[in-house]
């Protein structure tokens, strides 16, 4: 068992309520019992070639893809469906109870985040956690101080384990 | 008060005296009210614009996220808004980040119309209040100031009025962030978009006083070319580095050294939008730039830490805090020359040259504060060229040597610290980590991805001077770093506007793309180069301005050139303008006024909203702020908006706390006005947003394309513009757009080349009804090619209405 908690390290703080970090099996607990989970993968996956394929083995287990900035052309080539969503327009939408969705079958009730950068990502979900009662679990190397959940700092070879033992029980 | 207009009175008894009226309170009031009352809002108060803006925001609805969850305003709180939660005075997290967004826009604004002020002033001290406003062949002089405060202004006393009618509304925004007050959030958005159309007035009284007073190249589409990149540095040279936003000051410099003959003594450099202007002063003729530009602020703390300037002069805005500091370890006498930075310096503005030249010299003091530009004019030359031999007797050191550096880099823990402070969480290091074994690779990757702020250096345990190792090991790369910059031409001119106004509004010039901003970029500062290459090469007109336009400049592409050599700069398809420094950008903006006003032949004088209502929904233009930090980048975006201009900003843009985003699934929000009758038309959601950031430039370059489509585009233009969505989309995000048959009209919007592929599409996909012997559409959009309509979003615009 990978231990992810340990490290949350921040280098400024937004304010009193900060994610809870979690490991990775308590992440796939949180993502099975959702009814409708998303994952959001962004750009940094096409630094990475690991990455990419960690994203694409998430969305193996059927958890369906909003690839924002250009990652919708790494999960393209790998054959995996995903629907390209603008981060910021994507949180918009998702804050808003009548949108209905990539497939125009409702709204979300878990996003999971992959592939961000961290500064960016950090605001987005300061969004959400302002603004919508959305569950948000980060997967990202770096704590994630504004998601629900988040993975603390980690070395990149423990992240990829952490990943590795996500996967494993989705 | 008296009814006596301004000029010159003669008394009869008193020979050869004349009494000059230079203003008399009530009388410019009452001139304009009676001849140029135009349209029906001139020099609106806070509220006057306010129904266009809930309109505005109405479609674009706000979308917070908060750099801080807390209110630290006053001495209630401070007070946690989490959740949306009320403080003690009452107000909401979404009230709590629009006021801050307007704080920015406000700051910003203040900043471009301060330094309007001041040049203002001082050009009129020099050259008289009847200094005529000439910026190229024009006769809509200043579209801006015209269309906000219903003023023509022909002399620089004219801007007079211009420039204090944004100083009181600056300040009736600034009253209003005061805590309490106002409560709705909609409410601080119209007070921040009233700001942003603020600074492009400033902004324009600004360019255009130097542009006429200081031999600015006007519109003109060969100005210079000028060196860029610390590689162009002559570092053998004694060096006069000038860092900021206002040329004033250094224009003396520059006039000082031609006179006495030392200008090929001097290497003369700036940073920043100094350095633009200092490119365009008197190149009006043409000739050679009198300096070279250094840079973006992203390279400040670089050029000095080089320990290459001997003198360093500053003036206001994109001006580190430390600059003082920094320079005194490396003996580099520093010159403030604005009340807007003294850095605690002692005021010397009095003194004689010699005596401020010995203090300095000798160290006693480590700068002056010098507000007498004339006096700077002789200081800084002499100063630089006493302080060079001086410098190098000393054997001033600064970046460390190789055997330096190889310590430097083994004393390095791995702890990760300086990659958990980047702004950029760059990979730092793993950079260390190889460069112990001599390969610098990554560190050259890091210093072109890196803004230069120096927070690695605070934050390493075992106190490395982490940017100067950085700096070191990119040397080879740094001496590379050699580019050009066309200087900036100011205006697009009437005659540019009647010549491709009709391309625009039709769309077969399938868009403007304006790269602005500072260079907080997310991924290096090729990117800019990249997007402009490419919309370049698809006829787009690329406008550019101050740091953005100094990072297009620094890539050439395999024949050796740049942007600026590769591409021409008129007012057409696939030219590159650089407009000139940060207040040029006003004349972005006055670029889509003048469409208005010339080519549609539009009342824009004191007639903001129906004006911002034509650019909305006729011309396809899209801002870029890539790597925006700057409060000013805010408020230059925010003025855009309220013109209906969409802007995007890079991924740190997000931490401007809002943003303004359409919702295209909501079809009650995409719809206009027809004029001629005053039905509602549905159009195609485009722009989708006013203000949005964005991840990389693959995505952002289908989304400019996307975003320059119109309601008034003919079916030649939206055919060109949907072409360069699909393909881009394509390109890049490798893909075919899901919404693409969104702005299919009709058959005739398609492209010619893949007509009958797509008609079979949308026939399978969408369940159009196609008449296939014709390859028409017979059914199936949701709105209609109709090159007659006039689309509007003001009801009283209609036929029958007024």
């Amino acid at each position: 068992m990978v231990d992810t908690t340990k490290n949350t390290l921040v280098y400024t703080t937004w304010g009193p309520k900060s994610a809870k970090p979690v490991n990775p099996i308590t992440i796939s607990k949180l993502v099975s019992k959702a009814k409708r989970p998303l994952l959001v993968a962004g750009s940094e996956l096409m630094k990475d070639e690991v990455m990419l394929e960690k994203a694409v083995a998430i969305a193996s287990k059927g958890i369906p893809v909003a690839a924002t900035g250009h990652s919708i052309k790494g999960f393209l080539d790998k054959g995996v469906e995903a629907k390209y969503n603008n981060i910021h327009s994507l949180a918009h939408f998702l804050g808003d109870k009548n949108w209905t969705g990539l497939d125009g079958k409702g709204g979300y009730d878990l996003i999971l985040f992959f592939g961000h950068k961290k500064y960016y990502l950090n605001q987005v979900l300061s969004g959400f956690k302002n603004f919508t009662d959305l569950k948000t679990i980060a997967i990202e190397r770096h704590f994630m101080q504004n998601a629900s959940f988040s993975f603390g700092n980690l070395k990149p070879d423990l992240h990829v384990e952490a990943l590795d033992e996500l996967i494993e029980n989705l | 008060m008296s009814n006596v207009p301004k000029g010159q009175i003669s008394i009869e008894e008193l020979e050869n005296v004349h009494i000059t009226i230079g203003k008399i309170v009530g009388a410019i009031e009452e001139k304009y009210e009676k001849t140029e009352a135009g349209g029906m809002t001139p020099k609106p108060g806070v509220s006057a614009l306010r129904d266009w803006d809930h309109s505005l925001l109405s479609r674009y609805q706000p979308v917070y996220t908060p750099m801080c969850d807390q209110c630290c305003y006053c001495t209630f709180g401070k007070c946690d808004l989490t959740g949306n939660k009320e403080g003690a005075c009452g107000i909401n997290m979404e009230g709590h980040q629009a006021r801050e967004f307007l704080l920015r826009v406000i700051t910003g604004a203040a900043a471009h119309s301060g330094h309007g002020r001041h040049i203002l002033h001082y050009l009129t001290d020099k050259y008289g209040k009847d200094h005529p406003i000439d910026v190229g062949p024009s006769n809509l002089l200043a579209p801006n100031i015209q269309t906000v405060t219903g003023i023509e202004p022909k002399t620089l006393g004219d801007l007079e009025p211009a420039i204090e009618y944004v100083e009181e509304q600056l300040t009736q925004l600034l009253a209003t962030v005061h805590m309490g007050q106002e409560g709705a959030a909609i409410d601080f958005e119209s007070k921040a978009l009233h700001g942003g159309m603020l600074d492009h007035v400033g902004m324009e009284i600004s360019d255009l006083a130097q542009i006429s007073c200081l031999g600015m190249p006007k519109s003109d589409p060969e100005a210079p070319l000028a060196e860029i990149g610390m590689g162009c540095i002559d570092a053998t040279k004694p060096m006069l580095l000038a860092i900021g936003h206002n040329v004033a000051g250094v224009a003396n410099i520059i006039d000082y050294m031609e006179e006495k003959g030392i200008a090929d003594q001097v290497e003369l450099g700036g940073l920043c939008c100094t350095a633009i202007d200092m490119t365009r002063y008197q190149m009006d003729q043409g000739g050679v730039p009198h300096a070279k530009v250094v840079g973006t602020l992203a390279k400040e703390l670089k050029m000095i830490r080089s320990g290459i300037p001997d003198v360093i002069v500053v003036d206001e805005q994109c001006v580190r805090a430390d600059v003082l500091q920094e320079a005194s370890r490396l003996s580099i006498p520093v010159i403030t020359t604005n009340d807007k930075i003294m850095y605690g310096l002692p005021n010397r503005s009095n003194d004689n040259v010699d005596d401020i030249i010995e203090d300095l010299t000798s160290g006693k003091e480590k700068g002056a504060l010098v507000l007498d530009l004339d006096l700077l004019g002789e200081l800084a030359p002499r100063l630089t060229l006493e302080m060079s031999p001086i410098r190098k007797e000393k054997g001033i050191k600064a970046l460390p040597n190789e055997e330096e550096l190889k310590v430097l880099i083994d004393k390095c823990v791995q702890c990760n610290a300086c990659e958990l402070v980047c702004p950029n969480n760059l990979p730092i290091m793993k950079a260390m980590e190889i460069g112990a074994d001599g390969d610098f690779t990554k560190f050259e990757f890091v210093h072109d991805q890196c803004a230069g702020c120096g927070r690695c250096d605070q934050a390493c345990p075992k106190e490395i001077p982490v940017l100067d190792v950085i700096e070191k090991a990119s040397q080879k790369a740094i001496m590379e770093e050699k580019g050009h910059i066309r200087s900036g031409r100011g205006q697009i001119s009437d005659p540019d506007i009647r010549a491709e106004g009709v391309n625009l509004v039709m769309g077969t010039t399938p868009g403007i793309i304006a790269l602005v901003g500072c260079s907080n970029y997310p991924d290096g500062t090729k990117d800019l180069y990249k997007m402009a290459d490419e919309m370049l090469r698809r006829n787009y007109i690329v406008l550019t301005s101050g740091c953005s336009a100094m990072d297009l400049g620094m890539y050439k592409d395999e024949n050796g050139e740049t942007l600026y050599e590769k591409y021409p700069s008129k007012f057409l398809g696939g030219n590159l303008i650089n407009v000139g420094s940060c207040v040029s950008n006003s004349h972005i903006t006055g670029t889509a006024i003048k469409v208005a006003a010339i080519f549609a032949q539009r009342n824009i004088t004191g007639n903001f909203e129906e004006t911002a209502d034509y650019i909305m929904n006729r011309i396809g233009a899209v801002g870029v702020a890539w790597g925006a930090y700057s409060q000013k980048a805010a408020s230059i975006g925010t003025g855009c908006n309220r013109y209906g201009i969409p802007v995007v900003v890079g991924p740190h843009g997000s931490k401007y706390r809002r943003a303004l985003i359409g919702k295209p699934y909501v079809e009650e929000d995409w719809k206009v006005f027809d004029a001629r009758n005053g039905e509602e038309m549905p159009i195609s959601a485009s722009p989708e947003f006013l203000l949005t950031t964005v991840e990389t430039v693959e995505e952002l370059m289908p989304m400019l394309a996307k975003n320059c489509i119109r309601p008034s585009d003919n079916n030649m233009g939206r055919m060109i513009k949907l072409t360069h969505y699909m393909e881009l989309s394509q390109k890049y995000l490798g893909h075919m757009p899901e919404d693409w048959y969104k702005f299919v009209r009709s058959e005739t919007d398609l492209p010619l080349a893949k007509r009958e592929e797509l008609l079979k599409i949308l026939e399978k996909d969408q369940g159009w009804e196609i008449d296939w012997k014709r390859k028409k559409i017979l059914s199936g959009p949701t709105t209609k090619l109709d090159v007659t309509a006039q689309p509007t979003n003001l009801k009283r615009l209609c036929k029958g209405e007024c």
